[in-house]
């Protein structure tokens, strides 16, 4: 009786509403705040200047880092996710180390290393032209893309290489040459496939820009700490901000959702309004590409040009000829290189890495004070701790997440829905922030070490990540055994935990484990509140060395990449493990 | 229903611990017998990380001093430029009291309350030897400082008196991006109180000077709960003791006495109360 009311639309509305109700009631009359909201402060002019200018232009930078670090991610991207498919080794070796080393370090010690350690690299005069030249922006737009395109490097070769060999034969054996193929198959279906994968990247990319706050640029992260730490309004400055991100993470979406209506195949009776306004949209782009067509129509060779001209034969003699020397000089290149790394590391000091590599392992552990966390443990041993405690949180939190997520009742979809999209709309490092400073503090009343606020805070954060993989894996799960489950009589909790959970949590295994990585390497932004993992505790041995930032800050990235590349190839094995068709029944 | 209970539940489980967390200050340290103070862990020297790993420095002696005084055990907390007043501001306060080389403002006074001054310094710049000769030259050069600190608003409205429309001031993330910008070259001077200065430029002897006159006032006072009198008292005649005995003269000496690796002259002398 109850259940059937429950699945009327009306009366979902009215839970939803009553529950909206309860929440706004309880917060509004019952809960005691003990802060009073001063919202001017963005629009008066006070003793230390005028905070709304600050803020945006804040704004104003964290756009320009984005455009700009998103247009060298794309640029990397293609380059190294085409050179990964080389067949000339040198160059796929060279594409697989960049995608690799990138990809398993955490942004924050790449934007370190290129802050504090690189200048040190050059010659007195190249370093002070560069400093001349807006330094530490440029550090961060570059180190940005380069991270980013590490990524888009693997979902453009995973792209193109998705494209079934047997089209390409069809292709051929139609006639089509090779720049007809790329032009009319290879590039429209790879497309496709990438558009996704690629536009969450972009997503990602604005949301880490706002890392750049850690090497001194005054991006949107960075005027609000400046904010509350000259007018001590922290739910204000927090609130703007976040709001700002989840406005830009909106667009950014938006934005995606009309480009991947585009590309969508639909016949053209059933067209949706959406897809037209993409058309419309779309209109120059598509006039621009039919008009090339036509020239390249005319420039096409002909197919009955048998004989070879000597100019022309000369001319493919020379580009061959170029080919090897382009080669040549990619292998010599490498090789210097190759033969500068062995030298620096050469000249490292290494005593000062031995001294330290305890320190950077577990802190001061166990000689710490009883008030600190756990006897002083930190560093790598910290980091994977908090990796571990989030992942499994989060898990939880996933698990239930994700279900309400797919469920068809309002009163459970809507509230997973609303979090799942305020949380990855918004950087991790300003919900650590939000759950230090202001969450924990004001709404929960509890009073935590920094190490468990950033674990909590972590764990809230990649739940929403781990709900949209159980997602996917709830949703692969083919409808029929659903069908079966409910005709057999089982209720809507055991077919999930009897038949849905048991095989969606088996194909969603690998995904976990990139989570974990995931989460292991953003454990350094727990930097910013002083919890001594790894970051903190590379910076504080800077501190007090001062001047071999090159060797800590190596070793660092060592450590980070050692472990986050022996667990991916790990997720690698486990999905190749999984996956049923490559499984061999043994009897 | 289910749902419905568990918010009821969760409600009265906030409700409860904010009972049990709400008291003043001074109840609750007499009580509990626990003082949370906010230190900062890389200023040189009122609070930085040894070569033992040791968090040390003249704000952790201070600390460390009034909690003996007090009968109580010390937990250390971080804070940084923008959360030392944050911690003490919200309502149960984060930490007890804190001191972060933080300089006693009116504006800051506004949130929170200061004990009576506990340490006298001054903002000044600090250059490659030779680099500047006369505080005139600085107007014009690119200069670091410290974001979340008062030190950025002085030195920017100080290089627009020295008559640079449009000062170049970056405010980097704490003192070891300052130092490091300084050491790099990607500026030509930083700014700060002096004693953290003196703190950074004893790293490489003989490299960095001091240039030109204070530019400001800092008188450091420890930061406590906005209208916690009995708290406040206790702080006050705390460090006042601390200065009467010739306890506060041995701290001082051991961080910025003549043979110290940061002698900076005690100038003032601490406000005392017949």
């Amino acid at each position: 009786m109850f259940k059937r009311y429950f699945e009327k639309i009306w009366v979902q509305n009215l839970a939803l509403l009553a529950l909206t109700g309860l929440v706004v009631y309880y917060f509004a009359f019952i809960f005691e705040f003990k802060y009073d909201f001063d919202w001017a402060v963005f629009v008066v002019e006070g003793q230390y200047g005028h905070m709304g200018h600050l803020m945006l232009n804040g704004i104003n930078t964290t756009l320009t880092i984005t455009l700009y670090s998103a247009a060298i991610a794309l640029a990397m991207g293609t380059i190294f996710g085409l050179a990964r498919l080389s067949s000339f080794k040198p160059v796929y070796w060279f594409a697989t180390c960049y995608v690799e080393l990138f990809r398993n370090t955490p942004l924050l010690i790449q934007l370190f290393f290129w802050n504090f350690a690189l200048p040190y690299a050059f010659p007195e005069e190249i370093r002070f032209k560069l400093f001349d030249m807006n330094f530490e922006f440029w550090c961060a737009t570059v180190g940005c893309g380069i991270f980013t395109g590490a990524f888009m490097a693997e979902i453009i070769r995973a792209g193109i290489q998705s494209i079934p060999k047997g089209l390409l034969e069809a292709a051929y054996s139609s006639g089509l040459t090779f720049p007809q193929t790329l032009r009319k198959v290879i590039l429209p279906l790879a497309f496709r496939e990438i558009i996704p994968p690629l536009g969450s990247e972009f997503l990602n990319n604005m949301k880490n820009t706002s890392l750049a706050m850690t090497i001194g640029v005054s991006e949107l992260c960075w005027s609000m700490t400046e904010v509350y730490s000259l007018t001590y309004r922290t739910f204000e400055a927090f609130s703007v901000a976040t709001l700002v991100y989840l406005a830009l993470s909106l667009s950014i979406a938006g934005i995606l959702y009309i480009v991947n209506e585009r590309l969508k195949i639909m016949p053209r009776d059933r067209i949706t309004p959406l897809r037209r306004v993409a058309d419309i949209l779309f209109w120059p782009l598509d006039f621009l590409g039919r008009k090339l067509e036509y020239v390249f129509w005319y420039f096409r060779k002909s197919p009955d040009q048998r004989t070879v001209s000597p100019f022309k034969q000369f001319l493919n003699r020379l580009g061959k000829d170029l080919t090897k020397a382009l080669k040549f000089l990619f292998v010599a290149a490498i090789a210097y290189i190759l033969y500068m790394v062995v030298m620096a590391l050469f000249h490292f000091n290494w005593e000062i890495i031995g001294a330290n590599f305890k320190t950077l392992l577990i802190w001061r552990f166990p000689e710490g004070d009883e008030t600190e966390f756990c006897f002083g443990l930190g560093g790598l041993a910290s980091s994977l701790l908090m990796a571990a405690i989030s992942i499994a949180g989060s898990f939880l939190i996933g698990l239930a997440v994700g279900m309400g997520r797919t469920s068809k009742n309002r009163v459970f979809r809507i509230p997973c829905l609303l979090y799942i999209e305020l949380i990855r709309g918004v950087p991790l490092i300003l919900v650590i922030l939000w759950f230090y400073q202001a969450i924990l503090e004001f709404v929960f009343k509890v009073d935590v070490q920094a190490f468990w606020a950033a674990t909590i805070a972590m764990t809230f954060f990649f739940g929403a990540y781990i709900a949209e993989t159980v997602r996917g894996g709830i949703e692969n799960i083919p409808a029929g055994q659903v069908e079966a489950a409910k005709a057999s009589g089982l209720t809507y909790l055991q077919t999930m935990r009897k038949i849905i959970l048991p095989q969606a949590l088996k194909q969603m295994l690998p995904a976990l484990v990139g989570m974990f990585i995931a989460a292991f390497k953003d454990t350094s932004l727990a930097y910013i509140i002083g919890v001594m993992e790894l970051t903190r505790a590379a910076y504080a041995i800077n501190n007090r060395i001062m001047i071999y930032p090159f060797e800590i800050y190596t070793t660092v990235a060592v450590l980070y990449f050692v472990f986050s590349y022996f667990m991916s190839l790990y997720a690698k094995r486990l999905e190749r493990k999984l996956s049923p068709e490559t499984i061999r029944i043994e009897m | 229903m289910r749902v419905l209970k568990i918010t009821a539940m969760a409600a009265l489980l906030v409700m409860a611990a904010s009972v049990a967390f709400a008291g003043p200050t001074y109840d609750r340290v007499m009580s509990t017998k626990v003082i949370k103070a906010g230190l900062s862990n890389q200023g040189i020297p009122f609070g930085f990380i040894n070569d033992k790993n040791e968090w040390v420095g003249f704000d952790v002696d201070m600390a460390t001093e009034i909690a003996k005084r007090l009968g109580c055990k010390l937990e250390k907390v971080v804070v940084n430029n923008n959360t030392r007043i944050s911690f003490v501001q919200t309502n149960p306060p984060k930490v007890d009291m804190v001191l972060s080389n933080m300089t006693h403002k009116r504006v800051r006074d506004e949130k929170i309350d200061f004990s009576i001054t506990y340490f006298f310094d001054g903002q000044k710049f600090l250059a490659k030897k030779g680099a500047v000769k006369d505080a005139k030259d600085l107007a014009n050069l690119k200069v670091g400082s410290m974001q979340g600190t008062t030190s950025i608003v002085n030195a920017t409205a100080y290089l627009k008196e020295l008559g640079n429309a449009n000062p170049q001031v970056t405010g980097y993330d704490g003192e070891v991006a300052m130092f490091e910008a300084l050491r790099s070259g990607r500026v030509q001077a930083i700014t700060t109180d002096s004693t953290i200065l003196l703190g950074y430029a004893a790293k490489v002897p003989g490299q960095f000077e001091l240039v030109g006159d204070f530019i400001s006032d800092e008188p450091y006072g420890i930061g406590l709960p906005q209208d916690d009198s009995a708290w406040r008292d206790t702080i006050n005649f705390t460090i006042q003791d601390i200065w009467k005995d010739g306890t506060y003269l041995k701290i001082y000496d051991k961080w910025f006495g003549a043979n110290s690796q940061y002698p900076f002259p005690l100038t003032s002398k601490i406000e005392m109360w017949p």
